[in-house]
């Protein structure tokens, strides 16, 4: 039982104040971590990269290395590192970078590392945050309330099928496709095979989780030529499971539930001003007053919600 | 009778049905206020309470309740009046996935349409919608009727037990091992008697009458590929 959030806004505005709103009132559906996605005003050119460290006494030659590997790659810092650190072991980081020759290939020299220092967003807008804890805990670390932007998703955890760490919560990244994150409400139950299909064309996978998996087999099967909407559909005969997850990129949101309606989705829809979440009384921390809520309570649903004129093709 | 207001807003779950069961000791009506669609609104109330509730309420709305009668102004979450056994709860608006489910007695009214599962392992009382019923509905149904004036969804009164599912409107599909019968004069009359309270009842419906076809009593692990649907 997790909780899910999406967030789309007219404009550009406080979309990171409004998802720790939406991730504090679904807390009770899973505390162990929560994360946020959030997509800021986009760049022309460089990207920004969200990531996380495994242990902070190893936080300068880390962070050494994974500059290095970039710079391998004609790619370079623009501006110093964020850090993010407390009295935990692991360290958080967000360093804005200049265009790397080829993406795929620096992210996967990039997952050498992995061990010990791992990119777990990267992106012209989208910025991945997550950490252990509940929604208010991991929005005052990392200042979540002030980031703005133009949507996003977010994520309450009770970890079911992996470890509770916090580079194993949600939202998960489409790597190595810049922009796309994840967050999944239910169970993958045939994510091992999946996987292991994807693995053998190259894809990486850093975490035991099944959520994993649906980032990157949606952006699999955009990248052959399906748009999301189809790959949303696609997704529901052919991953095997309970769930309702959805899917953000630059352009906005899609969702997808499984044959079986297990698990709940609601939203509230005011003139292009989104608010979506797994319980009604999420949604109503935004829209207050009574007002139209859309209940996807039935089985094998799709939908594509854009952001402010950019039609999402279905 | 005095009539008592409870303010909801984001108040402790806990404190907001203290002060409800209170109120229902106390004797006084009660009108729930800035409902927020929060979950657990007035669990386990007591015989002869009548509480209002502005608004839409979350999860499990009027879940255990012994005799009271409930009103929702508009919509209702997940799994209203969940193992209720007496009373009545009548919604507004749409009633959301699971509605009644496991309940053992006592009336559910929708006003407007409900979600999947309506029904879900009840094992007595009434449920009656306006609307349509959802995916699902009655699904595993022990007992009990399910009533539903708008028609229904696909896998209609799936794996029924003694439960029945009534609908006077069309049906998207029918869920496994179901029976639709032609319903005798008599049965149309018990039907007719719980929708007479709720002005609904409708002496030229055309109903459809769904029971179990009692093979899936019996199940077979070597029939299991007869089963499944998905």
């Amino acid at each position: 039982m997790c909780g899910i959030a999406g967030r789309i806004l007219a404009g550009t505005g406080s979309v990171g104040h409004d998802l720790v709103e939406l991730m504090d009132a679904q807390e009770h559906r899973g505390a162990d971590s929560t994360g946020f996605a959030i997509y800021g005003p986009p760049r022309d050119t460089g990207y920004v990269v969200r990531g996380m460290g495994f242990d902070r006494k190893d936080m300068e030659s880390a962070m050494e290395d994974l500059l290095h590997c970039l710079r391998d790659h004609g790619s370079d810092l623009l501006g110093e590192p964020d850090i993010i650190a407390d009295r935990q072991r692991h360290y958080c980081f967000r360093i804005e970078i200049s265009d790397p020759d080829n993406m795929a290939a620096w992210v996967a020299d990039a997952d050498t590392l992995t061990d010990r220092i791992e990119v777990q967003s990267c992106g012209r807008s989208l910025e991945i945050i997550k950490d252990i804890g509940g929604a208010k805990t991991v929005a005052d670390k990392h200042g979540v309330r002030d980031l703005v932007g133009t949507h996003g998703l977010g994520h309450a955890r009770l970890a079911t099928e992996s470890d509770v760490r916090p580079n194993a919560s949600h939202p998960f990244w489409a790597r190595p496709f810049p922009d796309v994150a994840i967050v999944h409400n239910g169970q993958i139950t045939d994510y091992f095979t999946w996987r292991d299909r994807l693995e053998r064309q190259g894809y990486r996978f850093l975490t035991g989780n099944d959520s994993e998996l649906i980032a990157v087999w949606v952006s699999d099967r955009m990248k052959a030529g399906l748009t999301m909407g189809q790959a949303l559909k696609l997704s529901i005969g052919s991953i095997d499971g309970v769930f309702t997850y959805m899917i953000a990129n630059a352009d906005g949101i899609g969702f997808a539930k499984d044959r079986f309606a297990m698990k709940p989705l609601v939203a509230i829809d005011q003139k292009g001003e989104l608010a979506m979440a797994t319980e009604e009384q999420a949604v109503r921390r935004i829209f207050v007053g009574e007002c139209d809520v859309i209940n996807y309570d039935g089985p094998s649903l799709t939908g594509l919600w854009g952001v402010g004129n950019r039609a999402m093709a279905a | 009778m005095n009539e008592y207001v409870v303010d909801v807003g984001q108040r402790h779950i806990r404190e907001i049905n203290e002060e409800i069961q209170e109120a229902c000791a106390r004797g006084d009506r009660i009108r729930v206020v800035n409902t927020l669609s929060r979950h657990n609104l007035g669990i386990g109330l007591p015989d002869g309470a009548e509480i209002q509730f502005e608004g839409s309420v979350g999860y499990y709305c009027g879940g255990l309740n012994t005799g009271a009668t409930l009103e929702i102004e508009r919509n209702a979450g997940w799994a209203l009046g969940e193992g209720m056994a007496k009373g009545t709860i009548t919604v507004g608006g749409y009633s959301g996935m699971s509605c009644g489910a496991a309940m053992i007695g006592g009336t559910i009214h929708v006003k407007g349409d409900a979600g999947p599962r309506c029904g879900v392992a009840m094992k007595g009382g009434n449920i009656v919608v306006e609307g349509r019923i959802g995916y699902q509905s009655g699904f595993m149904a022990h007992s009990g009727k399910i009533i539903a004036l708008g028609g229904a969804g696909d896998s209609c009164a799936d794996a029924l037990w003694e439960g029945e599912v009534w609908v006077a409107s069309d049906v998207d599909s029918l869920g496994v091992d179901v029976k639709v019968v032609e319903p005798t004069a008599e049965q149309v009359e018990e039907v007719n008697a719980i929708l007479e309270p709720l002005g609904l009842a409708d002496s030229s419906r055309d109903w459809r009458k769904m029971v179990s076809g009692q093979r899936l009593w019996f199940f077979e692990s070597r029939d299991a590929g007869a089963w499944l649907m998905i």
